[in-house]
């Protein structure tokens, strides 16, 4: 495993100590459905500004359990992402240090596949924090929701137009909008879409 | 984060901001596809389900179905409660849900007594709670509020032989504007008004007795009656005071300043000018107002059966005042007009339409009357009481008649049995004197009060139309909707007023109004007390649900719309709606097997 994992990635060792159990295979049947908004749409610069994430059983989401996180961060937020995700600094002075944030969504995710829409950039904005401070990346299995939409619907009609918005998904997968663009509510859209792809028969 | 469903209504609104909050933290969301079994018989459910989006189906195993729930709708409480799950539920459609798990669930119930006695009462409990959570104002508990011992004042007595200077100097000392007199002939009253008038304007000094001067035919209200009821009183006797009994003894006395002084200012006034207006024109001011008071009360919540009480003694008063302003001295006791249908009911809250009948003592005073009655029929069309669709008015032929002729007529109703001669009956057999001698009346009705025109087929006959529209849940069970709608008229409030106005035909049953026949049903023991209960609840419910809606239409004639748009319901008034016609469904059963229409 690590020998692989080294060849994968070189120059980055799998976590270690408090977090080797990152790195075990995961045999569950629960997923966590993560999102982040950051200060700007750009995987090296942007800023973690609020995070949440939350575990699907099944056909159900536990919200009761669920992960909301601000992180009290100092970015200048360019003035359309604030349009976006309404997060203003003074918004973001109550939330806790970004340091804070990564242990936080490393507890809660565990060894579990990540899941979300257009997950790449999530999974590079944590991956960036999380190598500064332990020094490796998410060993986790992601899974693109908007890849299993696609595939799903080639299965069937190959040649088929998609709009692959976020709006685009929801709206033909009938799931509805949770407040767009706050992370928690992103997250509660994205897990129906899961959820619908995953367990529903189609 | 925030929860996509509304707490701010009941049931959750019993809950405190805190409650809500503790709440909204222990919700789990879960998503069902079209058909899946949401719970199964004798599974233990995991929680209370909040219907997010979706509609789940409530059924037993072989496909009766119990009842439909839709957004903001709560299931299954019972499953939780009682550890296992008497029905299936499915969802109908895709479904999203909100889990409220049962040990969180029951930890509220153990928190909150009205969120537990919410759920753990019946349909009437259950709405009235509705109704106090939903008023607001102090006001509607006024107008609830009912004579007694914080209303009223103690009685001051003084002996009949009392000077009018020592009682002068009583009422001064005391500061009491009237005082109850002793005296042989009984007990009377004395205002200062009064000792001003007889030694000032009259030839009473200060030596005379006060058992001369005082007036004895006093003016009385019961312990316990509304105090609007009270109120009506004062201007219809121009008076400030009135005497309270209970059991025939004067327990207090009653100020029109006191009253004042709590009073909702829009009914006063709307009664005062009823009762002062001099010509028509200032009587249709004060009908005018009547949609407004209706608006208000019902904007403060004022329960529903006050405010039918209310408007229906003012809507009489004012039929009364018309009468009086048209019809001379001479006539008025000749002829006796009687209101029919909801209004002599008192069910009657948004104008409907006019549906009236005159009884004439002597077919010679025909002649006299008819100009007159169309001048009050003209004044009705002008106070907003349109004309009746089926010509059920004392302007029209079929409804004029000498009492003799009544009788005769109504012998002839019940012997046909033709539908149209029985919904004639039910129409007429609603009837309330208003003007003229009452007397007139109570002769007809005593005719069909005998027993040998009640025969059980006749009975049956006067019975059956109740069944001839479907309550919009027969169909399967569930609220059967047309576009989003049902008539609520066809689907609930005529096959319960009606059945039950068969029953009371059948008993000879003299009340009118169908909460009071009801009562009589259940004091007869010919209903059980908790059938005859759940329809009060259920017409009640209706009514209000109705008004409501009503009072949101932007029409001339809200009254005339019997449409609920279910959409528009508040799903804890979906819920109490599914409840009441599916009772209303059971009395239609009862109906049949009583009068055995199954063979008509």
């Amino acid at each position: 495993m690590r020998y692989w994992l080294r060849r994968q990635m070189p120059g980055f060792l799998p976590p270690e100590g408090r977090w080797r159990h990152l790195g075990e295979p995961y045999h569950g049947d629960e997923v966590v459905v993560l999102d982040c908004e950051t200060s700007v749409f750009d995987k090296r610069k942007g800023e973690l500004l609020s995070v949440a994430a939350v575990v699907v059983k099944g056909q159900e989401i536990l919200l009761s359990q669920a992960l909301d996180l601000t992180v009290n961060s100092n970015a200048k937020t360019d003035e359309n992402a604030v349009r976006v995700h309404y997060l203003r600094r003074e918004d973001r002075s109550a939330g806790v240090s970004a340091a804070e944030a990564v242990e936080k969504v490393l507890d809660f995710v565990g060894n579990r596949p990540i899941c979300g829409f257009y997950i790449e950039y999530d999974r590079a904005i944590l991956n960036r924090y999380i190598k500064r401070l332990y020094n490796f990346k998410l060993p986790n299995r992601f899974i693109e929701v908007s890849e299993i939409y696609v595939s799903q619907k080639r299965r069937y009609i190959p040649e088929v137009q998609l709009d692959l918005t976020f709006e685009g998904l929801a709206k033909d997968l009938q799931v509805p909008v949770i407040e767009r663009h706050t992370a928690i509510g992103d997250v509660i859209s994205t897990a129906l879409m899961y959820i619908k792809l995953t367990q529903f028969e189609r | 984060m925030s929860i996509q469903i509304d707490l701010n209504q009941p049931p959750f609104s019993f809950l405190s901001e805190p409650q809500r909050q503790w709440l909204t933290q222990k919700l789990d969301l879960v998503f069902f596809q079209a058909g899946q079994v949401i719970l199964d018989q004798g599974q233990v459910s995991p929680g209370l389900y909040i219907v997010y989006k979706g509609v789940v189906e409530e059924s037993d195993g072989n496909g009766q179905v119990f009842s439909q729930y839709g957004r903001e709708d709560i299931f299954d409480v019972r499953a939780v409660l009682e550890s296992a799950c008497k029905h299936r539920y499915t969802a109908c459609e895709e479904t999203l849900c909100y889990l409220l798990p049962s040990k969180d669930f029951i930890q509220l119930l153990n928190d909150s007594d009205d969120f537990s006695v919410y759920f753990k009462t019946d349909l009437g409990t259950q709405a009235s709670l509705v109704e106090q959570r939903d008023s607001g104002g102090s006001v509607s508990e006024f107008i609830l509020a009912r004579i007694d011992d914080s209303s009223m004042r103690s009685p001051v007595y003084v002996n009949g032989q009392t000077n009018l200077a020592r009682v002068a100097q009583m009422m001064h000392e005391q500061k009491y504007d009237a005082v109850l007199v002793r005296t042989a002939k009984g007990v009377g009253i004395v205002t200062g008004t009064d000792l001003l008038k007889a030694t000032l304007m009259a030839d009473k000094t200060k030596q005379s007795k006060v058992a001369e001067i005082a007036q004895y035919d006093l003016i009385t209200v019961e312990y316990g009656e509304f105090l609007f009821s009270a109120l009506l009183k004062m201007t219809q006797y121009h008076i400030e005071r009135v005497v309270v009994t209970l059991d025939g003894d004067i327990v207090g006395l009653l100020e029109l300043m006191d009253m004042l002084s709590l009073f909702s200012t829009h009914s006063h006034v709307i009664a005062m000018r009823i009762e002062q207006s001099r010509t028509l024109d200032e009587l249709v001011v004060a009908a005018q107002r009547l949609d407004t008071l209706i608006r208000s009360l019902a904007g403060q919540g004022v329960k529903v059966e006050a405010i039918m009480e209310l408007i229906t003694t003012l809507n009489r008063r004012l039929l009364q005042r018309a009468y009086d302003i048209i019809f001379p001295q001479r006539l008025r006791d000749r002829v006796c007009i009687v209101v029919l249908g909801s209004e002599g009911r008192g069910e009657q809250i948004l104008k409907t339409d006019q549906d009236n009948a005159i009884i004439f003592q002597h077919e010679h005073e025909r002649e006299a009357v008819m100009p007159l009655l169309n001048q009050l029929h003209q004044a009705l069309l002008d106070f907003g009481y349109p004309p009746c669709p089926g010509g059920v008015m004392f302007i029209n032929d079929s409804w004029i008649n000498t009492a003799e002729g009544w009788q005769a007529k109504v012998g002839r109703w019940l012997g046909s049995g033709a539908p149209e001669a029985m919904m004639n009956m039910a129409i007429f057999m609603d009837g309330e004197p208003i003007c003229g001698d009452k007397q007139l009346f109570q002769r007809v009705k005593s005719r069909w009060q005998q027993e040998e025109l009640r025969s059980s087929m006749t009975s049956a006959w006067f019975a059956k139309p109740a069944l001839q529209f479907e309550t919009p849940l027969t169909f399967l069970g569930k609220i059967r909707e047309d576009d989003g709608k049902i008539d609520i008229k066809k689907g609930g409030i005529f096959p319960l007023v009606h059945g039950v106005r068969a029953l009371a035909f059948e008993h000879a049953i003299n009340d009118t109004s169908t909460l009071k026949r009801l009562d009589a049903l259940i004091e007869r023991s010919i209903l059980d007390e908790e059938v005859g209960q759940g329809l009060k609840d259920a017409l009640l419910l209706f009514i209000r649900i109705r008004l409501k809606q009503q009072l949101q239409l932007h029409s001339d004639q809200p009254g005339l719309s019997q449409q609920l748009d279910l959409a528009m319901l508040r799903s804890v008034d979906r819920s109490l709606l599914r409840h009441a016609l599916h009772r209303v469904k059971k009395f239609k059963q009862l109906l049949v097997n009583h009068y055995h229409l199954e063979n008509f």
